[in-house]
């Protein structure tokens, strides 16, 4: 459906990406990356709005610069930061997009109070953005993505200025929307993804670490996470010995989360990996402050 | 067209439409009420300006050699007129002024007699003193009219040599042509004001407010930059028109249209390339006024495409504006077809600054299509 063949992309002699070759399907695909490390280059990419240095983007086939509007057509599309009017309503701004989409009004106005009803903004479509909450226009932002019914729905960092509730209910609409379309998240939070992901993508140093399901991820720390629980006074020197994934007091005592691929104690309880554990595992760098 | 009219909703919001309804205001009471409130501005101009209308009710539009002598003719008997008026008020006798001359020629020395001229000009303000006035200034200028008032160069004393050769000299008041230039150049500052005020955020906003993200990866995509043009342009010429509209609405009250079908050389101390009548002059700088306009739209769109914020894109503008203002609306409005400049300056420039203005937008446009929207 959609392939990422070969492309690099550079910003004068920062190289953001290199050889990035993937490809998608029907299905949702998470994006998984601290912030710097390249997904907002790649989604931006396959929007159409940054253009690779090396290499080329194919929907069917076809490079999607040379089907112009006509992949366009196809795309729904939520910026990491996106701008609107603040004198619009939801209604009138929607309305505004869909015309850019292409979408006649006529065609557009239920369009609109279906997608508002569905990120429940309902009640307010007719009240000025410029009293919305950050999480408020969020919704705003999924709703427009949604327009035009497209066949790719990329979406960047969605779940930014969202609280709990909203997040759960967006999980489920993007579950129900990847059934008949592709769907690419880009985020730097776990939870937004692990459940739900068909598909999980990381990027490592400019390139495609893991392009896998979740449980496969979590198949390359097999063996390798454990937890143990010690004074606190002990801590400062596991720390330095073990890469920790988390740190929980708990009765008085630390209970830790860490890496150890050789031959573990005794009293080391081994667990389960998650997604957050190879992700701390592999970014390690970055999440200790030495990366971005 | 549904899309170039959302982009020029977004233009012409109720509040800048205010605001620029603020700046028409304080404008117009600047600059451009005067020549509309004081039309005649005072004496001589209101006898000129009358006078001019009789020459073209009597005369028509173009005067020969004969109807200067009926011009003269009928000086020497408003002259008459004059004397006897002067001779019988005993007072001018008492002063030694027994006529017309003696009262113009001799007054300066004497200050009882410049008392009784300036009773007769300035208290009793008589019709009949300040006629004879701007019709003695008139003839003058008809003895005169093979001088030109300036030193020329060769270009210039040919189309001088070649309008007089044709008998079109230069003979009428030239109160009206003047009121009109000043009229219009004002009008022309407060047009541009307006529309570049209008146009220059315009781009900008959407830019720094980060909406090209989502313009750009829907179906229409970057070719929204054009329909932007498109619409920046529509709005300029929309608002220019209105605020035309409205200001000749008011220069209307001025009364030039008895002047509209006398040819622009035929007013004294204008000597034009070219010979349109004064109806054409003023639809040639209606032109003007749209084309100047029209290209500071340009301008100010292709600025707002390129800088990074409102104070370098008022920055960038205010040397363009103060140019324009010091002497561009004087060579490219009020003497737009005067012999004052070469006859080449001002198509020249125009050429020059419609090919920048378009130019540059027609590179913005390619450039649009292929650079990296990462901000």
């Amino acid at each position: 459906m959609l392939v990422v063949k070969e492309v690099s992309k550079q910003y004068g002699d920062f190289t953001a990406l290199r050889d990035i070759q993937l490809e998608f399907e029907t299905g949702l695909y998470g994006l998984l990356a601290p912030n710097g490390a390249g997904k907002t280059t790649l989604i931006k990419m396959l929007a159409t709005l940054l253009y690779p240095t090396k290499g080329e983007v194919l929907y069917n086939g076809n490079n999607i610069i040379d089907m112009d509007s006509c992949y366009r057509e196809l795309l729904g599309y939520l910026p990491q930061h996106f701008g609107y009017y603040k004198n619009y309503s939801p209604k009138q701004y929607l309305l505004y997009l869909s015309a850019l989409k292409g979408i006649s009004k006529k065609e557009a106005l239920p369009k609109i109070i279906e997608l508002l009803d569905k990120v429940a903004l309902g009640d307010v479509m007719n009240k000025k953005m410029k009293k919305f909450s950050g999480g408020m226009v969020q919704r705003v932002g999924i709703a427009q993505a949604l327009l035009n019914d497209p066949k790719i729905l990329i979406l960047d960092e969605p779940t930014a200025g969202l609280d709990p509730k909203e997040r759960a209910r967006f999980r489920n609409l993007l579950t129900d929307l990847a059934r008949s379309r592709l769907v690419i998240v880009s985020t730097h939070i776990v939870s937004d993804i692990e459940s739900i992901a068909n598909e999980i993508i990381m990027i490592k140093n400019q390139q495609i670490l893991y392009k896998d399901s979740v449980e496969t991820i979590c198949g390359t720390l097999d063996g390798a996470v454990f937890e143990t629980s010690m004074e606190f006074e002990q801590l400062e020197s596991f720390r330095q010995n073990y890469v920790l994934l988390s740190e929980k007091q708990e009765y008085g005592k630390m209970i830790v989360r860490f890496i150890h691929k050789e031959t573990p104690l005794v009293d080391w309880l081994p667990v389960q990996p998650q997604l957050e554990d190879v992700f701390l595992y592999e970014y390690r760098d970055e999440t200790n402050g030495t990366g971005q | 067209m549904r899309m170039i009219w959302n982009e020029m909703k977004k233009i012409l919001t109720w509040r800048m439409l205010t605001f620029l309804l603020l700046v028409n205001a304080v404008l117009y009471f600047l600059l451009i009420s005067f020549d509309i409130e004081y039309f005649p501005n005072g004496r001589p101009a209101l006898d000129g300006y009358r006078l001019g209308i009789e020459m073209i009710e009597e005369y028509g539009v173009q005067m020969d050699e004969e109807e200067m002598l009926d011009f003269r003719r009928q000086f020497e008997s408003r002259k008459e007129e004059a004397n006897e008026y002067l001779q019988a008020h005993p007072e001018f006798a008492e002063a030694g002024i027994d006529d017309y001359e003696e009262l113009v020629t001799s007054v300066w020395d004497n200050e009882e007699r410049q008392n009784l001229h300036s009773q007769i000009m300035h208290e009793q303000q008589i019709d009949l003193f300040w006629e004879l006035q701007e019709r003695s200034r008139l003839i003058d200028f008809h003895d005169t009219k093979e001088m030109i008032g300036f030193e020329p160069n060769t270009l210039q004393q040919t189309r001088f040599d070649e309008l007089l050769n044709e008998g079109k000299y230069q003979a009428y008041p030239e109160v009206v042509i003047q009121n009109f230039k000043e009229f219009i150049v004002n009008v022309g500052i407060t047009i541009l004001f307006s529309v570049v005020l209008l146009i220059s955020p315009f781009i900008l906003k959407d830019r720094t407010r980060r909406l090209l993200d989502l313009q750009y990866t829907s179906k229409i995509g970057r070719s929204l930059y054009k329909t932007k043009l498109i619409a920046g342009i529509l709005s300029a010429g929309l608002v220019i028109t209105v605020l035309l509209a409205f200001y000749f609405s008011l220069y209307a009250q001025n009364g030039t249209s008895p002047y509209f079908g006398l040819g622009v050389n035929a007013f004294i101390a204008n000597l034009t390339w070219y010979d349109p009548t004064f109806l054409q002059y003023i639809w040639l700088c209606i032109l003007a006024i749209y084309v100047i306009g029209l290209i500071f739209t340009m301008l100010a769109m292709s600025v707002s495409s390129v800088v990074p914020n409102f104070v370098t894109l008022i920055g960038i503008q205010i040397p363009l504006i103060f140019v324009m203002l010091l002497m561009g609306f004087n060579i490219l409005l009020s003497h737009i077809i005067s012999v004052q400049s070469p006859q080449w300056l001002v198509p020249g420039l125009y050429g020059l600054l419609g090919i920048v203005s378009v130019g540059l937008l027609i590179y913005l446009m390619r450039r649009e299509n292929f650079r990296d929207i990462s901000e």
